[in-house]
């Protein structure tokens, strides 16, 4: 199956195909065919080039025979929202790799074939991730796709009105995406340009209509292929069950999570080397009430050379008891982490009540200093889980100088795409882009451009709207050359750099720097309300002013009850799900009667079995414990063992035949013809099938002493008569026995009379029908002595005779003695006269007829 | 988190036939139940994942063909079997008074195994023969714990196999603890003196 050629035939010319893969799609445990490509803009399109997209396409037919059975499904652009993960959890090699690929609220669950195609498709999918998050100025407007974006839209709308009224909702996943509307609402007030606000960027609009469409599309039970499910025989068809738990969960998140609102205090100050001599109280403890988190951020908090060798001072400490002892009286505080590179330091503090609920704290830092490298420069962070919110605090100093523009820019990206918490080695390392809130604060040190405004009599006499169209920071922002998707409230208090230290005037210094607002609180994510974001002109220790600003947030947290509900309603799903893909079969009857038997009359049954399950059924009949066999020795199962196919069906043919080897024991009653047979369905259930009927006994398989007995044909001799004649010590023995089995008579006689000429006499062999003729003769009584059939079908039915009888002529207790004694004439006779009574006659009227036949065979 | 379950466990329904053990299986592992009787000619499982106590336990019940013709070779599915449910139907007398065969079978092809008591179709207070108390009296008698349920209005059936979870998990809890104890030196000379309860068959 070559997908590439049609998948080619659906892209627009000046796009190219890097890698294209089948995978099974996961929705709601069910998995559905998908063919996924990941589609590039040729280079000469744009002049960066690396915008991919991945497009998602539905299949009418597996495998794909042309491009027409393709459709767009989903068109999700590798931007820095996209992740693509390899789910790890599985430790079976043999069952597919599941992808996770997630954008923003989209969760795709993939399965894919263990194959090198997916190995090339998926690290061709990191690769593309890694570049744009490795991509420099704007992000990439992803306007190519729009035709793609077209087709899809189309193709989905076409699905929901098909699907009218046969899509069945998906635990409440409906109300788990809130509007694209509300979002801007709710942060109109705070953005200070709403025209160029990221949330009316062309690659969030595709975002955004992609949930709508996923909404609508989302019908789980509908034109699902099952079977696919179950590639083939496995205990547990449904492979990975944990991730899906995972995944199912993580969609119904917004069902058993209530957003809270926690109080975040974000602060910031560049202390310009100086030790803490000023109580930090009018910096962080001038609200009303006490935040639920403390962030805290330090600039410049050692200039000495041997700290920016050795990373030590004792600063460091001075510094922490300062903010300890400046926090909120009104709650307590436990420090969860802090941080520092030379002189970046950030504290994080929570309320103690909190600290239970605050998992997977890690820190890095990156230096951006000398060389790129140094913590001169750079920034120092904290990541950590609250209840159910990923949470990125960074602290950041980047490059100094009015003209360094550049490289503030490069500190930036540098900040963003270096900054690595390794939390556990059961996770990949997460970025500072991949947490659901970020704050991002420090000594930006973006300057107020040159201009012919007098800066600082502006900034003193507090017209900051016209200075701050001049705003470095905000100028590059506008352009979305940095911090894409941040917000920052508006700026109300004036340029916190550069103040003669110990006063308010403005730098009197030879270097005379114009005034800046150099330090800076931004923040991404939903649900964060900034309360306040202001200066504390007081602190007067430093060359800068310190910044803080208020956030409410919105944490998930999750509401332990329905939690455990959602988790067992996932659960039941998955076990109900697993029950339905257990082997399966319909059998016609499980009770087979058979019409009377006789002996070496085959009867044949057929009993048919379908699989009318979702999984193929190998079926066995199989032993009960303490037989040998899985049927009785008078049956015939054919075929005892088989697969089917789901929705295939398959007669089995029961064959009941009683011969030589099994006559003896239902003649004694020492058998019936009744079995209960165990029809196994491998990895299931199995059933239990009772075959009945009622064997019709015969002279056949009678013995000697009994048959002499019977001085009526065997079929008037009552059924308990039999039963104790054929008995060690029978009850009722007949007074005038016969010396040999009649029927043994008849059939030498017959012989005798008409076939002592006859060639080839047990040689060849007879008809069955004809035997059967005989059998019943013998059985009901010989009309007119006179056997019917040729006289080989004679012949044979006097070797069945024989065979028959439960015990030889010989009786097995001498067979040994009888073989011993065969060369000495004296021993043989011995030997015969052991014979018991009846059974001696037989031999002697046997040996008389051989004799007689081997004569006449001579002489002829 | 790559391992499924923390305990697989193996339970066996078993009593009359029609009292009602297949609904129960039903019930429990798909919450389904259905008024057409269809007679169980076989041995089917199903299975049904719990979490108890912070632990997840995977049952796998096997529901057992109840009919007199087939005893002997139910009795070979209670290999294996950490608990088993014995079924009567509350309606039907005759149904209490075989309990005690069955009781008799899980002596015979079980060595200790965890039981527990079942009365169902409790939904029908003017067909209940079998009464409660005669049937507790019984019960306390025979040491074993008793449920009335009803699979068809879905009662006591969930609690009823979460306590049969539970106690199959305190009697491996137990073993383990026995295990650790009887490594102990001193103990050595005093083997099994505990409560008897060990694994089945």
């Amino acid at each position: 199956m070559e997908l590439t050629p049609h998948v080619q035939e659906k892209l627009h010319s000046g796009h190219k195909l890097t890698a294209v893969v089948e995978a099974g799609l996961v929705q709601d445990f069910v998995k559905t065919t998908r063919v996924v490509a990941l589609i590039e803009l040729g280079a000469h399109e744009t002049k960066q080039g690396g915008e991919q997209a991945l497009l998602i396409f539905q299949t009418v037919r597996v495998p794909v025979h042309s491009a027409i059975d393709l459709s767009i499904e989903r068109v999700l652009p590798i931007d820095s929202a996209l992740r693509c993960e390899i789910d790890t959890s599985s430790t079976d090699v043999h069952t597919d790799v599941l992808v996770n690929i997630t954008s923003g609220k989209i969760r795709l669950l993939f399965e894919m074939p263990f194959s090198q195609r997916t190995n090339t498709f998926v690290s061709e999918v990191l690769r593309a991730a890694e570049v744009i998050s490795k991509r420099r100025g704007p992000p990439p407007e992803f306007a190519w796709l729009s035709p793609y974006q077209a087709s899809a839209s189309s193709s989905n709308q076409g699905n929901t009105n098909s699907l009218s009224g046969q899509g069945t909702p998906v635990n409440g996943q409906e109300t788990a995406y809130p509007p694209a509307t509300a979002t801007l609402v709710d942060l109109g007030d705070d953005v200070p340009n709403a025209a160029n606000s990221p949330y009316l960027d062309p690659s969030s609009d595709i975002t955004d209509n992609n949930i709508l469409q996923g909404e609508t599309e989302r019908s789980p039970e509908l034109g699902v292929n099952r079977h696919g499910i179950a590639t083939g025989i496995s205990p547990t068809p449904i492979a990975a069950r944990e991730s899906h738990i995972r995944h199912q969960m993580a969609l119904r998140e917004d069902s058993y999570t209530d957003i809270h609102d926690f109080v975040f205090f974000i602060g910031t100050w560049n202390v310009n080397g100086r030790s803490p001599i000023v109580g930090l109280a009018d910096w962080l403890a001038v609200d009303e009430d006490p935040p639920d988190v403390y962030c805290v951020g330090f600039q410049e908090l050692d200039l000495n050379t041997e700290t920016f060798l050795f990373n030590n001072t004792p600063k460091e400490h001075e510094w922490l008891n300062a903010v300890l002892n400046g926090i909120h009286p009104k709650a307590r505080y436990q420090k969860v982490r802090l941080v520092r590179l030379v002189g970046m330091m950030l504290i994080v503090l929570v309320q103690e009540k909190h600290l239970a609920y605050i998992r997977n704290v890690a820190v890095d830092t990156v230096g951006t200093g000398i060389m790129n490298k140094l913590g001169n420069k750079g920034g120092v962070s904290v990541r950590l889980d609250l209840h159910s919110t990923s949470i990125c605090i960074v602290n950041a100093h980047m490059a100094a100088h009015m003209d360094e523009l550049e490289r503030r820019n490069e500190d930036h990206d540098c900040i963003l795409q270096r900054t690595c918490f390794h939390t556990n080695i059961n996770s990949p390392p997460k970025t500072i882009k991949d947490h659901d809130h970020i704050y991002f604060f420090g000594d930006m040190n973006y300057r107020i451009n040159h201009c012919d405004l007098n800066v600082r009599e502006l900034a003193s006499s507090g017209q900051f709207k016209q200075l701050l169209e001049f705003d470095q920071l905000q100028q590059q922002k506008n352009i979305k050359r940095i911090f894409h998707k941040f917000h920052e409230g508006a700026i109300t208090f004036k340029p916190t750099f550069k103040y003669d230290v110990d006063s308010d005037e403005w730098d009197s210094s030879e270097k005379n720097r114009e005034p800046a607002w150099c330090d800076r609180i931004l923040w991404y994510g939903d649900s964060i309300k900034q309360k306040v974001y202001r200066s504390h002109p007081s602190l007067k220790i430093s060359d800068h002013k310190p910044v803080s600003a208020v956030f409410v947030a919105g944490i998930k947290v999750i509401d332990t009850r329905r939690y455990r509900r959602n988790y067992e309603e996932v659960m039941k799903k998955l076990d109900r799900l697993e029950n339905e893909f257990l082997p399966q079969v319909t059998v016609i009857t499980t009770e087979i009667i058979l019409e009377p038997v006789k002996f070496l009359q085959s009867q044949t049954k057929s009993l048919t079995i379908a699989n009318t399950g979702q999984v193929p059924v190998q079926y066995e009949f199989i032993k009960k414990l303490n037989d040998s066999s899985y049927c009785k020795p008078w049956l015939r199962i054919t075929p005892y063992s088989h697969f089917l196919m789901p929705g295939e069906k398959c007669d089995i043919n029961l064959e009941v035949l009683v011969d030589k080897r099994t006559a003896a024991h239902l003649n004694s009653g020492h058998d019936k013809l009744y079995d209960i047979l165990v029809l196994h369905l491998d990895g299931g259930k199995d059933i239990f099938i009772t075959i009945t009927g009622d064997y019709e006994r015969s002279c056949f398989g009678s013995s000697i002493n009994a048959l002499v007995h019977m001085n009526k044909p065997f079929r008037e001799v009552p059924i308990a008569r039999l039963i104790d004649l054929e008995s060690s010590q029978p009850k009722e023995l007949s007074d005038l026995p016969y010396a040999i089995p009649k029927e043994l008579w008849y059939l030498v006689d017959h012989l005798h009379s008409h076939a002592l000429q006859v060639e080839g006499l047990f040689t060849i062999s007879g008809r069955i029908k004809e035997f059967i003729d005989i059998r019943n003769c013998l059985d009901e009584g010989v009309p007119n002595d006179l056997l019917p059939g040729s006289v080989h079908s004679v012949a044979e039915a006097l070797l069945f005779f024989l065979e028959a009888l439960p015990d030889s002529v010989i009786p097995v207790a001498l067979y040994k003695e009888a073989i011993d004694a065969t060369p000495n004439f004296s021993l043989c006779k011995e030997v015969i006269a052991k014979l018991p009574v009846y059974h001696r006659n037989v031999f002697t009227y046997l040996m008389a007829f051989l004799k007689e036949l081997l004569k006449q065979s001579e002489g002829g | 988190m790559a391992k499924e379950y923390d305990h697989l466990f193996k339970l066996l329904i078993i009593g009359d036939s029609g009292v009602g053990k297949s609904s129960l299986l039903l019930r429990f592992a798909d919450n389904t139940f259905t008024g057409n009787y269809i007679t169980t000619i076989g041995v089917d499982f199903k299975i049904r994942t719990l979490e108890v106590d912070g632990a997840r336990v995977k049952l796998q019940i096997w529901d057992t063909a109840g009919q007199e013709r087939f005893r002997t070779i139910t009795s070979t599915y209670y290999r294996g079997t950490h608990g088993v449910i014995v079924v009567y139907d509350v309606t039907n007398g005759e149904s209490f008074a075989n309990v005690k065969r069955w009781l008799h079978e899980i002596e015979q092809n079980c060595e200790v195994v965890n039981r527990i008591l079942v009365g169902n179709k409790n939904d029908c207070p003017d067909r209940k023969v079998v009464l409660f108390e005669d049937a507790k009296r019984f019960a306390d008698q025979m040491n074993i714990s008793l449920f009335e349920t009803s699979a068809k209005d879905n009662m006591n059936v969930e609690e009823m196999f979460t306590v049969m979870t539970k106690m199959v998990l305190q009697t491996k809890k137990e073993q383990k603890d026995r295990q650790n104890a009887t490594s102990d030196p001193v103990r050595l000379h005093n083997p099994k003196k505990g409560k008897g309860k060990q694994k089945c068959c």
